[in-house]
């Protein structure tokens, strides 16, 4: 297994290697000049030609490749031109809020998404079924902007069950940062009401981001059991007597999630990509709106080390995917 | 989730002498790096400077400092420094430190500079004693007194302890302050453009004996989205809103309890630039006929639904210098097609698809795009809208060929003067900057806004400011749509809320709490 991992890493650097230069050629070719944008609003034509010239902007592109692909090999990420703040710190103290928020919400749609695409296939072209279809094509089609403040009016304006925004109540006081995840360090420094606190601040984010993942992995889901169900072991294991439940959710089930199970992987990526509609609209402390405010600000550093790290994540998840592959699947366990 | 429910904390209520606003944090901390009016809302209130702006109109009031004096030629600035100001660590504010400052923001070049570099050299900055501040310009500049606020004085003692690489501690200050002003930053809850928690400073100049109830603590927590800023108002969780709301929500506020709209009419002009440089809006004739094919009042009753006042020319008109028998582009498409075949007749290109470009994050750049576009398309005009955003547009204003032909945006008050307005916006001296990017060009009027800014005295400005720009308007070089009315929603538990212009009402030390 061990193997597996280091080849699919090794294999993984290609793409990250073309993911680095793509951004970055294509963030200096986006006409918005970061020295203009760093002498800020009221500077002179020959402000900007001095801050060019102190941020090396003015030397041939290849040769700025150059210099950030030997930062990029030492784990420099150099300073964003805004904050003043090293990249690396603003990522370290963004990026477990944003990966507290999609893994929260991977979770709800993996827990939601399989037994109710299990259970429409079951019970096929019947109601069950045809809820579930009109649902999951609305969970895909509604707008997470909508949802979200449908959410917010709902549960926390009218019933007052969960915050409107945030992450953590300002009244309160962060236990020590030991993972940067606060569910994990408020459990670690034995703080219940911050755990409890910042369970309440993830509920309707969290709710939001998986909105579309329950239907997209529900919609897998139910094609592979569909399909399974139509296999000859399923036929012989009925004709045998075996219990219709257990054959189901024991053997149906596990073969046919495969399908979904990549979907995960996918959609990983494309929470990440919706946690900046969650994260501006609830406040979320995450690396998605820091990365915009970044893009608008022409603060490239930022936007090169945000799409890098996010490049390595994707990576990462899509590796552990296969693996989880291997797992379920004997005739891919060979491969790991 | 049931669990959660259960186990559901108390709703948020406000919390006794915290004053939570959900307004913008600037991109740093550091005064001397930024100037935008989410700088304002934090140097305001962590940082002291020499004068200050104060009310609406604003006056110019004595800070730190007590007094001026000005030679005749206009050259020479003396100020006389307050005795009692001290900063956050407790030592006193002396005319070195404001010399230290001076030269702090001129060394780092950025925004605050603007007004300043080319009439300032740091070594003309000196302190002939403990509190007396001497400024030598180049050249008589009469907007410098105006200017003057926008320097934040900071605590040399603090800031040279953290410097590196002759960097003027320009990192360390990004994110700690060393101030004394009336509220003291809490740099441990610092994270840069999600919150700010400033502490009361009860050493303050001032005192706080006319307001025993201010708030013991100011907490920045900028909301992003304007739905979330007016629930969590609604709710209590925060107790103001930022002041760029929309009709609606402004609507919506002054339907709930608990909460009231503070409405203060400003100094922001908003105004549609057109490219004086570029064919066919280097016409006159195809100038003014896009400045009679927009729907003024349309836009103000309809759209802002009348929140806004109608300001016909380039400065505010509730500022000295404006002339009051300006005569205003009213919305006629008969005029308006008669100027553009009269300009077509001249030769220009008027039937060339033109762009306007708006800044996508601010919907009503949009909405006026969109409302001079089908006005223009009636006419035979097509305009072409392209979403951008202020970086990318304020890059390409740097020179005529890649300046749009028209794009949307505020002139707000960097300082009180006509120079903020039409001193730098159409004087071409500035081409090159996105306060001038319509590069206008007229040797009158160049010569009227040179002689206003080394002649001193307002009376003596007033007049060359007026002429300068009944000039300008008769040239029709933008479309000067209205003048701001601030909209901003507070709770009612807030009392006292002072607005001025510059700064938006950011200052907070009037402010009570009644609980």
């Amino acid at each position: 297994m061990l193997r597996f991992i280091l080849r699919r890493a090794l294999l993984a650097i290609p793409s990250l290697f073309g993911l680095l230069v793509l951004t970055f050629f294509m963030i200096r070719v986006v006409p918005a000049d970061p020295a203009a944008a760093l002498a800020g609003e009221n500077a002179t034509p020959a402000q900007v030609a001095e801050i060019r010239k102190q941020y090396g902007f003015d030397r041939p592109l290849h040769e700025q490749f150059v210099v950030y692909l030997g930062q990029v090999a030492r784990f420099e990420f150099g300073e964003s031109a805004y904050s003043r703040r090293p990249v690396a710190l603003d990522i370290k103290q963004r990026l477990p809020a944003t990966l507290e928020l999609t893994v929260s919400a991977l979770l709800i749609a993996t827990l939601l998404g399989i037994p109710l695409g299990t259970v429409a296939a079951v019970y096929h072209n019947r109601w069950p079924d045809t809820l579930l279809r009109v649902l999951s094509v609305a969970g895909v089609a509604v707008a997470a902007f909508w949802f979200a403040i449908e959410l917010q009016l709902l549960f926390a304006m009218d019933l007052g069950w969960f915050p409107l925004r945030g992450r953590m109540s300002s009244g309160l006081s962060a236990p020590p940062t030991a993972t940067g995840f606060l569910l994990l360090d408020s459990l670690i420094a034995g703080r219940l009401d911050v755990f409890r606190d910042a369970l309440h601040h993830l509920v309707l984010p969290a709710m939001t981001l998986s909105l579309g993942g329950i239907a997209t992995i529900a919609r897998f889901t139910r094609a592979g059991v569909l399909d399974t169900l139509q296999k000859d072991f399923v036929l012989y294991e009925r004709a045998q007597g075996f219990p219709s439940r257990a054959l189901i959710w024991q053997f149906v089930l596990k073969n046919s999630v495969v399908a979904a199970i990549t979907q995960i992987g996918l959609l990983f990526g494309s929470l990440i990509a919706g946690a900046v509609v969650v994260e501006t609209i609830f406040d979320w402390p995450g690396i998605g709106f820091y990365t915009v405010q970044a893009i608008l600000t022409a603060d490239y550093k930022v936007m090169l080390a945000v799409t890098l790290l996010i490049g390595v994540i994707y990576a990462a998840v899509n590796i552990l995917v296969d693996l989880v592959h291997g797992l379920i699947d004997p005739r891919l366990r060979e491969q790991l | 989730m049931a669990a959660v429910v259960v186990m559901a904390p108390p709703a948020r209520a406000a919390q006794p002498g915290v004053l939570v606003t959900g307004d913008n944090l600037p991109t740093n901390l550091d005064p001397h790096q930024i100037f935008d009016v989410p700088m304002m809302l934090y140097s305001l209130n962590a940082y002291d400077n020499l004068y200050r702006y104060q009310g609406n109109p604003p006056e110019l009031k004595p800070w730190l400092a007590q007094s001026h004096t000005v030679s005749e030629d206009g050259k020479t600035w003396e100020f006389k420094l307050r005795p009692d100001a001290k900063f956050h660590d407790g030592s006193e504010v002396t005319a070195d430190d404001v010399v230290y400052s001076f030269r702090r923001v001129l060394a780092l070049g950025k925004a605050p500079s603007g007004a300043f570099k080319p009439v300032l050299k740091p070594d003309n900055v000196t302190a002939p004693d403990k509190h007396t501040v001497r400024f030598v310009l180049d050249q008589a500049y009469a907007p410098f007194l105006s200017a003057v606020p926008i320097v934040m004085i900071v605590n040399p003692r603090a800031v040279k302890a953290n410097e590196s690489n002759n960097d003027w501690a320009a990192t360390w200050l990004a994110s700690n302050a060393a101030g004394s002003g009336a509220y003291k930053l809490d740099a441990s809850t610092y994270r840069p453009l999600e919150r700010v928690d400033l502490k009361r400073n009860p050493d303050h100049f001032l005192g706080w004996s006319d307001n025993p109830k201010a708030p013991e603590t100011v907490q920045i927590l900028p909301t992003r989205e304007t739905s979330t800023r007016v629930l969590a108002l609604l709710q209590g969780s925060v107790d103001m809103t930022d002041s760029y709301l929309p009709t609606d929500q402004v609507e919506r506020i002054q339907k709930s309890k608990g909460v009231h709209i503070e409405k203060h009419t400003s100094m922001r002009v908003f105004t549609l630039r057109m490219n004086n440089a570029k064919p066919p809006l280097d016409n006159v004739n195809a100038r003014k006929c896009f400045a009679h094919a927009f729907n003024y009042d349309g836009f103000i009753q309809e759209i802002l639904k009348g929140y806004a006042e109608r300001n016909p020319a380039p400065m505010p008109n509730n500022l000295w210098g404006y002339p009051k028998d300006v005569v205003a582009y009213d919305y006629d498409l008969k005029k308006a097609k008669a100027f553009c075949d009269k300009a077509k007749a001249e030769g220009a290109p008027i039937n060339r698809p033109i762009q306007i470009h708006i800044q996508s994050q601010l919907e009503q750049t949009n909405q006026a795009a969109q409302l001079l576009q089908s006005d223009l398309a009636q006419i035979g005009i097509n305009l072409k809208i392209v979403s951008d955003t202020w970086a990318n547009i304020t890059t390409n204003t740097s020179k005529p060929e890649s300046t749009p032909d028209l794009w949307v945006h505020w002139v707000s008050t960097y300082f009180v003067d006509p120079e903020n307005w039409v001193g730098q916006m159409y004087d071409s001296q500035f081409h090159g900057t996105w306060k001038a990017s319509a590069w206008y060009k007229n040797p009158k009027v160049d010569e009227l806004l040179r002689k206003a800014r080394v002649t001193i005295g307002q009376e003596e400005r007033k007049p060359l400011y007026e002429e300068a720009t009944r000039l300008i308007v008769a040239d029709s070089p933008d479309i000067w749509v209205y003048n701001t009315v601030e909209l901003r929603g507070v709770t009612d538990r807030v009392k006292e809320f002072r607005f001025s212009p510059v700064g938006s009402g950011g200052e907070m030390r009037s402010i009570q709490l009644t609980n």
